[in-house]
């Protein structure tokens, strides 16, 4: 176990920048997300910590030591693939072994080493099996007890959830989750999708065309996003954004309403701005807004019900079940409180009393 | 730092290597090509290029024996073998991945199965068979036995499987009949394997040998490699003559290759089973 | 006529699409690999009539030292060949793997000699290596090597035809390796990285265990084509015809003088017919051990 340092990395193909002067550190131990849209950077960042991939400038520490130059067989990190990249050739156990073999471990320990992660990932009954021969869930658990048995310092992932199913999904995350709970080994993981990266991360990275936008722990991203595009990446289903305009404190929405709450720290010229509001802080009541219903989605548990407001659509999610139907007039209440302004250009955003 | 693209030392020497192979294979032909320019009294002068450069060998060659004519001669038979091997083989091909009918697979199996028969092995029966099918002497005899080889319709129903159905299904909607939809659907669809077909079955029946020297005696009938193999027999030790004919043999094919390389290349690497 | 339902219009279309090449892998492949046992058992004189003869022709083989020295022929052939090739193809494309321009031009070199037939192939090497004047006798003079007759020697002549069928074999065997190394996806090698294998390790781990359905072709095609390959007879032919003393007399050049020159169709029948039966157990033993060529670990 180690921490990992990763220092002003940048990376270029050809002029095409992929990575623009990254800098993470990661705690010993530490369960660490990568999350953004495709084409972010977060995959590469991760060959790179892995070694797969050489970078433009910068440095790699795992464990206080500078590893840019190590091969990725003396890094002494393992990682889990998207597609598994399980050997097929070799059974579970010999693509568990491999690692070991190669490191010229006794036999005997190979064995027992392979039997006790197999056992923790309730393995043991398919050692002898082909990958071929295995579910996308097992497969998936075949290539982390192939990572696991090793014992690394660091635990890479590469969107290892991404090719299951929604229910398989979720059951491996909890089990990812509670293995790195009990192992404690610290972890990168990539991901694209922001639900995975908080409900199993310590700390999640946003990263967006190489660029890091926040770093922090899942609520606090989710309660305080920098950005109007941490704002919009976090969180399901997805923030609400109005874009209008500041006419002398007040936002002016484009198509008309008005939210007289606009007070920033800062005095500002008047211009462009968006204001962002969670669906579930939108509640429906005898005052406020005038709107009208225009698509009621049962949920079961919840209601998601999308109105229309001058000319944007607002999506609210209603805990309670709902005799509404679409064309109904209500009005909509939201809490000054629960308001997000960001600057309509920069994005950047606006922080108010 | 490590930097992608960059090359090390190691790699360096594994790159001469190459090299040195490389032109190890070129090597004869290009002696080949440099002995062709070369009087009869330079022959065996150890350098690539004439010192004395001549076209005297090609005139020779071109005007002492009825080169044109063997020359017409392969160009038909092996133009004739590529179109209709070409027309047969898409036919089969398409219908063995698409078609569904009794006895499919069967069918394609036994054809399969005739893949590692090669003309050395059936030769004397071959003969008698053509011999009394009265087809000895003749283009026919040239050419209808070399139409059919299960390597072809093996790579075309290949490609045909992993084409998209879509666009068949959608002309079947369409109401067109399977005839219409092999020849206005799959037949543009197979271009590209069709191209780089052609050029190896060209290539193939363009060299060779054995089949055309076995059932042609007629000189009005000889091909180019029957004609310089008997060639050397009749100017054993005149090696300029043989290479300047060699060279007229040769040329053609190596141009075809400089032009269509990566499509040659690219058809033979996928060529292998899979 | 009644209108043919969808299934059936689809099942005769089906037939008459097949119908040409069937009929011709049937008449000018199938039939004669048939036809060789009968004529076997068949005397031919040069009138074209014949008489049955019964087992004469495999008893005469079993007397013929010349069978005997072509089949010897055959096999040194062959085991030379297959794996030499073997080791060049893979070596080739390993060595030309990476795509690049510079592997774009060497793999075009590497590939040339594949378009030109054996006949030209089979007169420029004689060229080549002629006695004492030849320009490869020449270059051994100039290092100091006494230079021995290339295919004049009857210990020498078959290793020069072998190494010039490598020679010429070497490119396209290169590009089936070289498709094979492309199928392996790139994850494999980077996840035999990351669990510590280095260069050889990985190519003894990963590449030749998934290059198996590849060199299983390989070495099919390549054995095959040693022992009854059209290419392999056409360079014999011009280069030795057989000769030195015999030394380079494949049994199939062996069966063509005998059928061709003495016109004893009969025995080169006979010959033909012990060589499609050499063929098919080495088939059978390529598919037995690999498995019927079921390359799936499922």
């Amino acid at each position: 176990m180690a921490s990992l340092t990763i220092q002003n990395v940048s990376k270029n193909y050809g002029s095409v920048a992929a990575l623009r002067d990254i800098s993470i550190d990661i705690d010993d131990g530490e369960f660490l997300a990568l999350v953004g849209p495709s084409g972010c950077g977060k995959s590469t960042l991760l060959r790179i910590i892995a070694g797969l991939e050489p970078m433009t400038s910068g440095a790699v520490s795992i464990g206080g030591d500078v590893v840019n130059d190590l091969p990725p067989k003396a890094r002494d990190v393992a990682m889990v693939f998207q597609n598994y990249a399980l050997y097929p050739h070799m059974t579970v156990a010999e693509n568990m072994a491999f690692a070991l073999k190669l490191r010229r471990l006794p036999r005997d320990q190979i064995e027992k080493k392979v039997r006790t992660t197999s056992q923790l990932l309730d393995l043991d009954g398919m050692l002898k099996r082909y990958p071929a021969q295995l579910s996308g869930g097992e497969r998936q658990r075949v290539a982390m007890g192939r990572a696991i048995v090793r014992d690394p310092s660091v635990f890479l992932f590469d969107e290892p959830l991404s090719n299951l199913d929604a229910k398989l999904r979720v059951q491996l995350r909890a089990e990812i989750k509670e293995l790195h709970q009990r192992l404690r080994t610290t972890t990168v993981y990539v991901t694209h999708d922001q639900v995975e990266a908080m409900t199993m991360a310590d700390r999640i990275v946003v990263m967006r065309d190489g660029n890091i936008e926040q770093t922090g722990a899942p609520i606090d991203l989710y309660d305080d996003p920098r950005n109007l595009f941490v704002a919009g990446f976090i969180g399901s289903p997805a923030m609400n954004i109005v874009p209008g305009e500041i006419d002398d404190g007040t936002f002016v929405a484009r198509g008309g309403f008005r939210i007289a709450a606009f007070r920033p720290e800062t005095p500002r010229d008047p211009g462009q701005v968006v204001c962002c509001v969670r669906p579930h802080k939108v509640t429906l009541g005898e005052t406020g807004t005038p709107a009208s219903v225009v698509v009621v989605e049962p949920l079961g548990g919840e209601t998601q019900v999308i109105v229309r407001l001058g000319e944007t659509s607002v999506v609210c999610l209603l805990r309670d079940r709902t005799t509404l139907r679409p064309g109904d007039a209500v009005r909509l209440m939201i809490d000054a409180a629960d308001l997000y302004f960001f600057d309509r250009d920069s994005g950047q955003r606006i922080d108010c009393n | 730092m490590r930097r992608r693209g960059a090359v090390n030392p190691v790699q360096i020497i594994w790159m001469l290597v190459t090299l040195i192979l490389a032109l190890m294979a070129i090597w004869p032909l290009l002696y080949m090509l440099g002995t062709a320019f070369k009087p009869g009294s330079e022959v065996f002068e150890p350098t690539l290029l004439p010192s004395h450069a001549t076209l005297e060998n090609f005139a020779y060659v071109l005007t002492e024996a009825p080169f044109w004519r063997y020359l017409l001669n392969t160009l038909f038979v092996a133009s004739v073998v590529t179109v209709v091997a070409l027309f047969f083989h898409t036919m089969a091909g398409y219908a063995l991945a698409r078609l569904r009918f009794p006895g499919r697979e069967g069918i394609f199996l036994a054809m399969f199965s005739t893949f590692l028969i090669s003309t050395p092995v059936i030769i004397v029966p071959l003969f008698i068979l053509v011999r009394t099918l009265g087809m000895l002497n003749s283009y026919t005899g040239l050419i209808v036995p070399a139409i059919f080889h299960a390597f072809g319709i093996f790579l075309l129903r290949q490609y045909y499987l992993s084409l998209p159905r879509e666009l068949e299904e959608a002309a079947l909607v369409d109401g067109a009949g399977y005839w219409r939809i092999y020849w206005s659907v799959v037949l543009p669809m197979s271009r590209p394997i069709i191209a780089a077909l052609a050029i190896l079955f060209f290539l193939a029946n363009w060299n060779s040998f054995l089949w055309p020297m076995t059932i042609t005696a007629d000189s009005d009938l000889q091909v180019v490699q029957v004609a310089i193999a008997s060639f050397q027999s009749q100017y054993s030790a005149s090696w300029n003559y043989i290479m300047a004919a060699s060279t007229i043999v040769a040329a053609p094919m190596l141009v075809l290759f400089l032009v269509f390389q990566r499509q040659i290349m690219a058809s033979i690497k996928t060529s292998g089973l899979k | 006529m009644t209108r043919l339902s969808g299934k059936h219009r689809e099942w005769l279309a089906g037939y008459l699409f097949v119908l040409p090449d069937a009929l011709g892998l049937a008449l000018f492949i199938a039939l004669p690999a048939a036809m060789a046992l009968f004529v076997s058992v068949y005397s031919f004189d040069a009138f074209g009539s014949f008489t049955f003869v019964g087992a004469t022709h495999y008893r005469r083989m079993l007397v013929d030292p010349l069978f005997w020295t072509s089949l010897r022929v055959t096999v040194t052939f062959a085991v030379t060949l297959v794996p030499l090739l073997y080791v060049t193809g893979l070596g080739l494309a390993l060595l030309v793997q990476r795509t690049n321009l510079y592997n774009a031009i060497m793999r075009s070199m590497l590939f040339a000699p594949q378009m030109v037939s054996l006949v030209v192939i089979g007169l420029v090497w004689q060229l080549l290596v002629v006695d004492k004047i030849g320009i490869l006798p020449q270059m051994l003079v100039a290092v100091g090597i006494e230079p021995v007759s290339f295919l004049g020697d009857p210990r020498f002549a078959l290793l020069t035809v072998t190494l010039v069928c490598i020679w010429f074999l070497m490119g396209f065997y290169m590009l089936v390796f070289l498709g094979g190394l492309h199928d392996i996806p790139q994850e494999y090698y980077e996840a035999a990285q990351l669990d510590g294998a280095g260069r050889i390790a990985r190519f003894w781990y990963i590449t030749l265990p998934l290059l198996r359905p590849t060199s299983f072709f390989v070495l099919l095609v390549s054995t095959v084509s040693a022992v009854a390959g059209a290419h392999a007879f056409d360079l014999v032919y011009v280069m030795t015809k057989g000769g030195p003393a015999n030394a380079t007399s494949l049994l199939m050049m062996y069966i063509y003088q005998q059928a061709f020159q003495f016109g004893d169709f009969g025995y080169a029948s006979a010959m033909s017919a012990v060589l499609v039966a050499m063929l098919a157990v080495l088939s059978g033993l390529f598919f037995l051990l690999t498995r019927g060529g079921r390359f799936q670990y499922a």
